[in-house]
């Protein structure tokens, strides 16, 4: 085996030389911090020493968590077998029932690897189970990588490289219950699927008046509500294990995935009810298995999926939300003075900071040399740029730049907010001082 | 092959990667006793030891930053005890930083000046206090493209780069009356350095304009950098040679 010592210093080169060279370039450019070579109390630390509060929200319990590693040490420690080749995995049917308890009103769950497979997974069983054609998503949305999820996003860089998209796959203008509702008149849709809260879209929360649609009119026309919860269950919106169960009708398929595993090990999970499954793929031993993944059962992620599931306590999540109301306030409060600053929106510890593009040429992409990037905005790269160089890793959405959104760890300290939010404001006087 | 450095005493700074590194292991193969600085990376110290040592001697290798005048001073001491003086110095170490003039702060224009030309001072300095007395010597400044030809490139490394032709002429004309050597290579855009953080479409426009069409190879700028230090290349003082694949 190499020794991670080599791996930790040339695997860097290697990626770039071996991976992707753009990612690797564009890390360099915006000066993100790349040598990160440990972890230690769920932060990161560079090659320099440095430290660096990832902000991306697959760490939702820290990097390397001591209980999740140790879980997955028992494991492996132990002599269970790790695959099974009847596929009658012990660990997933644990997870399951623990998952749906923890959820509750579900009572069916699958798993996979990604949220890109939850979604897949997703779209497959609305086509099975109603026998309809369309498939319908929200503009703004992102559901991941594969053809389904991709085919369900609107324009843009994470969707048009890959047309043609899957058939019948169609987009409702975002909180438009007017289109919602012309849109499944037909009675010809399988699944609508939607983010309680996009990510990539701009940390936009769906308006109350459009969920109650949702709820509504899926169920009068007989279409599968879908709710992509990969960026916001598991108690990052701190209202609850799911952030749709306050909804009027608890959607009818539920997707988890990001800290499922706990940060170390990849699996997603599709909830839903066992009738549902049922009707959907009960026909035959053949149909019960017409949509199946080799690994996505695996022991290890179900161990450290059970391992999460222990850290998401009610006291926890009830952090996230109390935390989550004094970031947002303290960010709305304290960069209210700044004239770059338009808004703080989101829930918990699923944050974004809303910002005006500065006018002047200087800061614009054109003049950085990127002339293809021209209509973008370069607020949020910029600000991210600044908070690297302060030890906060922060993330501009991938559809709209003018915001950058934030997702901590839940039991990151309180006073590491404050100081973040205190840097936010000094970064953007900076910029401000630049136009 | 010529052995163009047979018993030469070369000082290279910032010797273990990318450029610095190929002419260390290319000054070895010629015969030379090498003396290799850098700044942080222990690692990659440790490959360039090996690797210059399988090419001819094994190397001296020192830490630390060419902008600390107290580490130049006794680092070329250390050489000079170790090697009974030293006839070569190759100013290599060098950072880049790609900042448009809008984001680039006082203190980054304030580092990359300390290394890229302080640097080049405090060692220059430094050997030619032996150099003089002994009445030989060559030194090479490596220069860039970006100081000349028409790239964007950030403005505080291609101020760095255009101060080290002027700082190579004068010096010239200084050292010149002693037989010491002093000139600059600037090399173009090559498969190691700063290309690997040039941005694709800005490589692509570069190599549209190159007559070669393609990168330098880290072993032809070394080859070219072992004959201009070398004895081979006596006469040639205070100049600039440009390799660029005829960009």
């Amino acid at each position: 085996m190499d020794s991670y010592d080599d791996i930790l210093r040339r695997g860097f080169d290697e990626y770039r030389e071996f991976v992707n060279p753009l990612i690797a370039q564009r890390a360099a450019l915006a000066g993100e911090p790349i040598k990160l070579v440990r972890a230690e109390g769920g932060v990161l630390y560079d090659d320099e020493g440095h430290a660096v509060e990832d902000f991306h929200g697959t760490q939702a319990f820290g990097h390397r968590n001591p209980y999740i590693a140790d879980a997955i040490r028992r494991y492996l420690d132990s002599d269970a077998p790790s695959w099974y080749p009847a596929r009658v995995n012990p660990f997933a049917g644990r997870l399951a029932k623990r998952l749906c308890e923890r959820a509750g009103h579900y009572d069916n769950a699958f798993f996979a690897c990604t949220g890109s497979d939850a979604v897949e997974a997703a779209l497959k069983l609305a086509r099975a189970l109603t026998k309809r054609p369309r498939l319908l998503g929200l503009e703004g949305a992102y559901h991941g990588c594969t053809f389904g999820s991709v085919s369900l996003m609107t324009k843009g860089y994470l969707r048009d490289p890959f047309a043609p998209f899957v058939e019948g796959a169609e987009h409702v203008p975002f909180g438009d219950v007017d289109a919602l509702a012309k849109a499944l008149a037909p009675g010809d849709v399988a699944a609508i699927v939607v983010e309680p809260i996009q990510g990539e879209g701009g940390v936009r929360e769906l308006p109350a008046p459009f969920v109650e649609a949702l709820c509504e009119l899926t169920e009068k026309h007989g279409t599968l509500l879908v709710a992509d919860e990969v960026q916001t269950a598991l108690g990052r919106t701190g209202r609850g294990f799911l952030a749709t169960a306050s909804w009027p009708r608890r959607p009818d398929v539920v997707l988890l995935a990001k800290h499922l595993g706990g940060g170390i090990t990849p699996i997603s999970a599709m909830l839903t009810k066992r009738e549902t499954f049922l009707r959907a793929y009960g026909d035959h031993f053949a149909s019960g298995e017409s949509h199946n993944t080799t690994m996505g059962f695996n022991a290890l992620s179900c161990v450290a999926a059970l391992a999460a599931l222990d850290l998401l306590t009610d006291e926890r999540i009830e952090r996230v939300g109390r935390l989550g109301a004094k970031l947002k306030k303290g960010l709305s409060d304290t960069l209210a003075r700044s004239p770059l600053f338009r808004e703080a929106r989101g829930a918990g510890f699923m944050q974004g900071v809303a910002l005006n593009s500065p006018d002047h040429p200087w800061l614009s992409f054109a003049h950085f040399g990127f002339e293809d990037l021209g209509q973008k905005s370069t607020i949020s790269p910029l600000v991210c740029h600044r908070l690297y160089r302060r030890g906060f890793f922060c993330f501009t959405c991938g559809h709209d730049w003018s915001l950058f959104r934030l997702q901590p760890r839940f039991d990151i300290p309180e006073e590491k907010l404050d100081a973040f939010v205190v840097a936010v404001a000094e970064e953007l006087e900076y910029i401000e001082g630049l136009g | 092959m010529t052995r163009l450095l047979e018993g030469k005493r070369c000082i290279v700074t910032g010797g273990t990667r990318g450029l610095g590194l190929a002419m260390c292991v290319a000054f070895a193969r010629h015969g030379a006793r090498v003396a290799l600085t850098y700044h942080k990376d222990d690692a990659s110290a440790e490959d360039a030891k090996r690797a210059v040592a399988a090419a001819g001697h094994e190397p001296l290798v020192f830490k630390g930053s060419v902008a600390d005048g107290a580490h130049v001073k006794s680092t070329v001491a250390a050489v000079v005890s170790a090697f009974g003086g030293v006839d070569v110095l190759v100013n290599n170490a060098a950072i880049t930083q790609v900042l448009p003039i809008s984001l680039l702060e006082e203190s980054d224009w304030d580092e990359l000046m300390d290394v890229n030309v302080k640097g080049v001072y405090l060692y220059s300095r430094a050997v030619l206090r032996h150099m003089i007395r002994a009445k030989r010597g060559s030194i090479l400044n490596i220069g860039n493209f970006a100081s000349e030809r028409i790239i964007e490139s950030p403005i505080h490394y291609a101020a760095s780069k255009s101060a080290l032709r002027g700082l190579t002429e004068a010096l010239a004309r200084e050292v010149g009356r002693y037989a010491i050597r002093v000139n600059l290579l600037a090399p173009g855009l090559a498969e190691v350095g700063m290309a690997q953080g040039l941005p694709q479409h800005r490589q692509k426009e570069y190599l549209d304009k190159c007559p070669l069409g393609r990168l330098a190879r880290p072993e032809e700028i070394a080859e070219m950098a072992a004959f201009l230090v070398s004895d081979s290349n006596a006469f040639m003082t205070g100049s600039k040679v440009v390799l660029d694949g005829g960009l």
